[in-house]
């Protein structure tokens, strides 16, 4: 039906999001690597440069960076900029410490690799209580 | 998770409204990774938004209303801590594009945060390489922001930290306090990728910026996955390993990696990948260092505007290495050359000469501040020895035109006599 079920680790029980997920193969970095205040992905040699995680499903495999990349994800949340959740292979402790100051809803660590199973456009749905991740294929 | 008596009562506010959001911060960290218990630890290193991120305009106001909570009613802290360098050097702002107004407003905030933070007790290092200053021992805990530096106890020093930010090592620094995640468990520690170098390149003969290069291949490979190198010298100096440590750390998010025979937990390969299989083995070749270096080098015009050195800080060896290619030179009255280092390294390059080499031939000589932070306001294009630092020159802002060429020191110092790029392209 195209509809999938994932489960993973949820940082923190938080209400359910919904919405088009954006996907990078590339680790991504929220401080330097994406505009705070577009919310648009600019690092030079990323594989999603240009598009924009404003209000979107950020999927992942992780987020990378300088130890500054919580404040990053902080002042793109405080431009209104930041994406509704972060669905992610690994947890990493800069973006885990920036969704938990921003109450992002944030679930990592999945039997599947995400990034091959989320395309750019499915629609995302975010289970933070339960650590459940819905995918519906946009060509579904 | 399980608080002892003394964490409770910080959480409950019994140490003051700073100490008890700092608790509630560590609190929910541990929650979100299923901590058991807090770990004391000895040493933080601290990041503070207000004297680094750039401290003006509204993100200086967001960033000041960030600290200001966390330290309300807070006269000191638990542990030793040291501090990232402050943004930039007021004192040469202008040089880089900084204008008065904006001069005046960093003035408004860097400086009374910084002196807020020295009067808590902060050691005031100003500096990307707090290792050489509070370096701490196997298996002791740590909170560290830094990138280079969390990766630097974990996998020099075998001490253990997680990849903490500036609110939560401020945090840590006012409890004591850890909670028991990550890589301050053993079982989390090991090594999942290997990374070994190809048979047609020799990294005995890497220059520094080659260790950046291979250090960005080893990330595009392993990406999120700690790695394990193999292969390497193990007469390995300082500021080749500060090199190899700095760009991974970014481009791969890690906490943690090893190097076989040379960090404390890597004796053996099967040591450092816990007796398990690697997830996946990768070779380094000159194709693929050839490609980090073409990722670095953005700029196609031969004009160079400014040429940036340390980032992160520029070492004892390396301020030799520029004394020497500056001796008896001047940089080109085009182009503008800051050296940025510690004012350790500093101090012992004023007792070296080398300093004064730097300064006669028109070079600025910073300390204490982030070039490559406060680089990004300049317009054109730069030069630099340091992918770390490209990475954010080219960075921030989908409107930025600046771009970069990636070269030696040597290279960078020719560049700035002359005005024009002078090292591979």
């Amino acid at each position: 039906m195209g509809v999938t079920k994932i489960k993973g680790h949820s940082i923190k029980k938080l209400p359910t999001v919904e919405g088009e997920a954006l996907v990078t193969t590339d680790l991504i970095a929220f401080w330097g690597g994406t505009d705070w205040e577009t919310g648009e992905i600019v690092e030079v040699s990323h594989q999603a440069r240009g598009k924009n995680m404003a209000g979107k499903i950020l999927v992942c495999p992780a987020g990378k960076g300088g130890a500054g990349d919580t404040f990053g994800y902080y002042y793109l949340y405080k431009s209104g900029k930041a994406p509704k959740a972060i669905v992610c292979n690994r947890g990493q402790g800069t973006t885990l410490a920036g969704a938990l100051l921003t109450d992002t809803p944030m679930i990592y660590g999945f039997k599947e690799n995400v990034v091959d199973i989320v395309s750019d456009g499915d629609m995302v749905k975010v289970d933070s209580e339960k650590g459940e991740v819905t995918i519906t294929k946009k060509d579904s | 998770m399980h608080l002892d008596e003394e964490e409770e009562m910080m959480l409950a506010g019994e140490e003051g409204k700073g100490t008890q959001k700092a608790m509630e911060i560590l609190k929910a960290k541990g929650e979100a990774e299923d901590a058991k218990r807090m770990v004391k630890i000895v040493y933080a290193h601290l990041m503070p938004p207000d004297t680094m991120f750039f401290p003006y305009g509204r993100q200086g106001r967001w960033a000041r209303d960030l600290t200001g909570e966390l330290t309300k009613g807070v006269t000191r802290l638990k542990v030793p801590a040291t501090m990232e360098p402050k943004f930039v050097d007021l004192a040469m702002a202008k040089d880089i594009e900084f204008t008065d107004e904006l001069v005046k407003e960093m003035d408004s905030i860097m400086l009374p945060a910084a002196e807020f933070f020295e009067n808590l007790g902060v050691i005031p290092s100003y500096t990307a390489l707090p290792f050489l200053i509070y370096p701490t021992k196997l298996g002791q805990h740590v909170s560290i922001a830094e990138s280079i530096a969390i990766l630097w106890y974990n996998t020099m020093f075998g001490s253990r930290c997680e990849r903490d930010d500036g609110v939560t090592s401020l945090a840590a620094a006012i409890t004591g306090v850890y909670p028991e995640i990550g890589v301050h468990l053993s079982e989390n520690r090991f090594a999942e990728v290997v990374i070994r170098p190809g048979k047609d390149i020799e990294p005995a003969r890497f220059t520094y910026t080659d260790w950046d290069a291979y250090s960005l291949a080893a990330a595009r490979k392993g990406k999120e996955k700690t790695p394990v190198f193999v292969g390497l010298p193990p007469d390995m100096t300082f500021t080749q390993l500060k090199h190899l440590l700095a760009v991974i750390a970014v481009e791969s998010g890690l906490a943690i990696m090893h190097i076989v025979g040379i960090t404390p937990e890597a004796p053996t390969l099967k040591d450092a990948l816990g007796g398990k299989k690697p997830l996946a083995e990768f070779e380094i070749g000159k194709r693929e260092i050839d490609e980090a270096y073409d990722i670095a080098t953005t700029a196609t015009d031969p004009g160079v505007d400014y040429v940036f050195l340390g980032c992160p800080h520029v070492t004892e060896a390396e301020l030799k290495e520029v004394a020497e290619a500056l001796d008896g030179k001047k940089v080109n009255p085009s182009v503008k050359l800051v050296v940025s280092t510690t004012w350790q390294y500093l101090q012992a390059a004023e007792e070296m000469g080398y300093a004064d080499i730097i300064r006669k031939a028109g070079a600025t000589l910073t300390k204490d501040m982030c070039i490559a932070f406060s680089g990004t306001q300049v317009s054109g294009t730069i030069a630099t020895d340091s992918i770390k630092a490209a990475f954010f020159y080219t960075g921030f802002s989908s409107k930025t035109t600046r771009r970069v060429w990636f070269g030696t020191i040597q290279d960078c110092i020719q560049s700035a006599i002359t005005g024009k790029w002078q090292g591979r392209r």
